[in-house]
């Protein structure tokens, strides 16, 4: 029973971490960033680089963040930006850039699986049962990447300006606020968390240039289901990969990674501002 | 008179005609394989194979005095590309003979047409077995060869009696792991646990969970090859799991890339770079020589290449002739001495094969534990004679 509610704490902050990016730019912009799948790989191999410098394995989800960053606020410059207005060329352009940066994966480090080293290994007991020590770092993360964030928005002069990007972009111009940097940033900002989940989850992935494709998907339908705030996306993930977690325990492991994007289409017929409040 | 000179200038003609035949025209050897998509790991691999077969095979005169050439075609990987490579090589190219590995679904594709064509084809990739065509020969292990060294190895050296299965969901895997289960029971265990993910599946946290509490000795997987088995062998490793573990799918060059996570995994094959013979060792060395830096590491797929090259060889030159129907007889008949030992494709078109059980070292090579000598493949293809 235990492990279960670890298994599913677990799954859910790993969620968190790979979705947390792609809420954060779907939030300010309206559009789906499709290249996260994308971002996700370059964080992987940017920790596969930092590991072959020789840096601490501790820092390279900060290595990935900043990669992550300097081509997202590429990626904006160059192509997003002037498709704010067109949502729908937006999701092709991203899905397209996505694949060029696969394709250049490849490019540079070959389609063979790569590995890289963990920062910690093995197993931590907690009352009665042994768990990864590593998945139990990812929960902490996960609350890290969480309450940053909530500051972020909530405590600085930048959160102010981003919120009123979101609530009214006309208006928020209006007041003075410089909305095309805001989105700039944020871009920067959703690309950079991407390609950190990346690097987080290397230890648990295989790192090959699609590897990223997978978790784009369920983050793609746990972003869908929450809107724009971080506690919605914390509350759907809690529940859609807690839903996985039971499924496949119970029933199938097959139907287990049918689970979330079956029931996020379901709960959005049924209620489609999903788990926002309104 | 004329008539007389007439054919004598005829014969005259004939003859050298033939004789430039002789002396030039090479014997075609057709290679469709996957140089994109998901056999693109390995192709490049087997190229290198046959590459070095033929190169050391024309220096030493040729077949029949006839040069060897190869004829490489990307199929894609998949059934449709592997159509329009076979049908291309065939019937454009005009090749002789065909030898590759190839998916499954790429060789189910492909069999009708090697039938239309009436060309031998060497078949060089381990498979779930029963593959039938009387043009077809096989000298990579089935089930029947691949699994028996694990099982009796877990149940006669530690005392294995309870295991658990994992697969990707798909026809290898499951084909694989029903073979398994079937194979504990005769040893006297019991399964206590299968589970199978889709085979993009990435995430196996609930199966771990299953595993650790199912009380097993042992586990047994049989995932699609790269990015499944990675993730589950990390995902195990990361939750404390360190049973007997043996992986029906991994290869010496992703144990390696997988790194201290791979050590202690058991595999079951018949190539390892670690066979102890003189002729295993000419063969790396001569590999090291020709393509140095560029070398891929040979492995289960790459040698049954560089040997059924020999064995096309052998028959065309026990049959006298590269006739399709002379080396299709004589296929089954002849032995060849390679990397992997001596082998015949004489049971049924399939190969009796020496296994090797090895164990993942923690540097990422693969030591062998004990070899099975000779393993039959058991009855493949009752309805094929010989």
């Amino acid at each position: 029973m235990l492990t279960l509610a670890l298994d599913i704490a677990t799954t859910a902050a790993i969620l968190f971490i790979v979705s947390a990016g792609l809420l954060i730019v779907f939030g300010v912009m309206k559009i789906i960033n499709f290249a996260h799948g994308a971002l996700i790989t370059a964080g992987a191999y940017a920790a596969l680089v930092g590991m072959r410098l020789g840096l601490p394995a501790w820092m390279a989800p900060f290595l990935a963040f900043m990669v992550g960053g300097l081509l997202g606020m590429a990626i904006e410059s160059v192509v997003v930006r002037r498709l704010y207005r067109r949502p729908l060329d937006a999701i092709l352009a991203t899905w397209g850039l996505g694949i060029v940066l696969g394709q250049a994966v490849i490019v540079g480090f070959g389609r063979e699986v790569q590995f890289v080293a963990a920062p910690v290994a093995g197993t931590i007991g907690l009352g009665g049962t042994d768990y990864s020590l590593y998945r139990l770092l990812l929960v902490a993360a996960a609350l890290a990447i969480g309450i940053g964030f909530t500051f972020v928005l909530n405590g600085t002069r930048l959160g102010l300006s981003t919120r009123a990007v979101i609530l009214n972009e006309t208006l928020a111009e209006g007041l003075g606020i410089n909305a095309v940097f805001v989105r700039f940033l944020t871009f920067g900002i959703g690309s950079g968390l991407g390609a950190a989940a990346g690097a987080l989850i290397t230890p648990l992935a295989s790192v090959d240039p699609n590897m990223g494709i997978p978790w784009l998907i369920n983050a793609f339908m746990l972003v869908m289901v929450s809107g724009s705030a971080l506690s919605t996306l914390a509350v759907a993930c809690l529940v859609l990969g807690g839903m996985q977690v039971v499924i496949s325990t119970f029933v199938s492991p097959i139907l287990g990674g049918l689970a979330i994007a079956v029931l996020a289409a379901i709960a959005l017929r049924l209620r489609p501002e999903g788990f926002a409040r309104a | 008179m004329t008539i007389k000179r007439s054919a004598a200038i005829l014969g005259l003609v004939l003859a050298t005609i033939a004789g430039n035949a002789l002396a030039a025209d090479p014997i075609r050897i057709g290679v469709p394989v996957g140089l994109s998509g998901a056999n693109s790991v390995v192709a490049p691999g087997v190229v290198q194979a046959s590459e070095l077969a033929v190169a050391e095979i024309n220096a030493r005169g040729g077949v029949l005095g006839r040069p060897l050439e190869l004829v490489v075609a990307d199929d894609g990987s998949g059934a449709a590309g592997a159509q329009k490579a076979f049908d291309s090589l065939i019937f454009q190219k005009k090749v002789d003979v065909l030898i590759s590995m190839e998916t499954s679904a790429a060789r189910n594709a492909a069999l009708p047409i090697v039938a239309r064509g009436k060309v031998p084809y060497i078949y060089t990739s381990f498979y779930e077995g029963r593959s039938c065509s009387p043009y077809m020969y096989v000298n990579a292990w089935v089930p029947e060869q691949q699994v028996p060294p694990i099982v009796d190895y877990f149940a006669g050296e530690l005392k294995a009696k309870k295991y658990f299965l994992i697969g990707s969901d798909y026809a290898f895997g499951r084909g694989m792991l029903a073979f398994t289960k079937a194979y504990i029971g005769k040893t006297g265990g019991s399964v206590v646990g299968e589970e199978y993910l889709p085979m993009d599946g990435t995430d196996w946290t609930a199966i771990i969970s299953k595993v650790k509490a199912s009380g097993a000795d042992a586990l047994v997987t049989s995932t699609a090859g790269g990015a499944p088995n990675v993730t589950l062998t990390k995902q195990l490793r990361a939750a404390g799991v360190n049973l007997p573990y043996g992986n029906l799918a991994v290869d010496e060059g992703t144990a390696k890339g997988m790194g201290g996570d791979a050590t202690g995994i058991f595999i079951s094959a018949s190539y390892v770079t670690g066979i102890e013979s003189p002729a295993n060792k000419a063969f790396l060395a001569a590999m090291q020589a020709k393509f140095g830096g560029e070398l891929k590491t040979p492995n289960d797929l790459t040698v049954p290449q560089y040997e059924a090259i020999y064995a096309y060889k052998a028959a065309v030159e026990k049959a006298g002739s590269a006739k399709a129907d002379d080396v299709l007889k004589a296929l089954g008949s002849v032995a060849v001495d390679g990397p992997r030992g001596t082998i015949a494709m004489s049971a049924q078109h399939h190969a009796p094969l020496t296994m090797y059980l090895g164990q993942v070292q923690p540097d990422g090579s693969v030591k062998v534990i004990s070899s099975f000598k000779d393993v039959t493949p058991g009855a493949q293809c009752p309805d094929l004679k010989s």
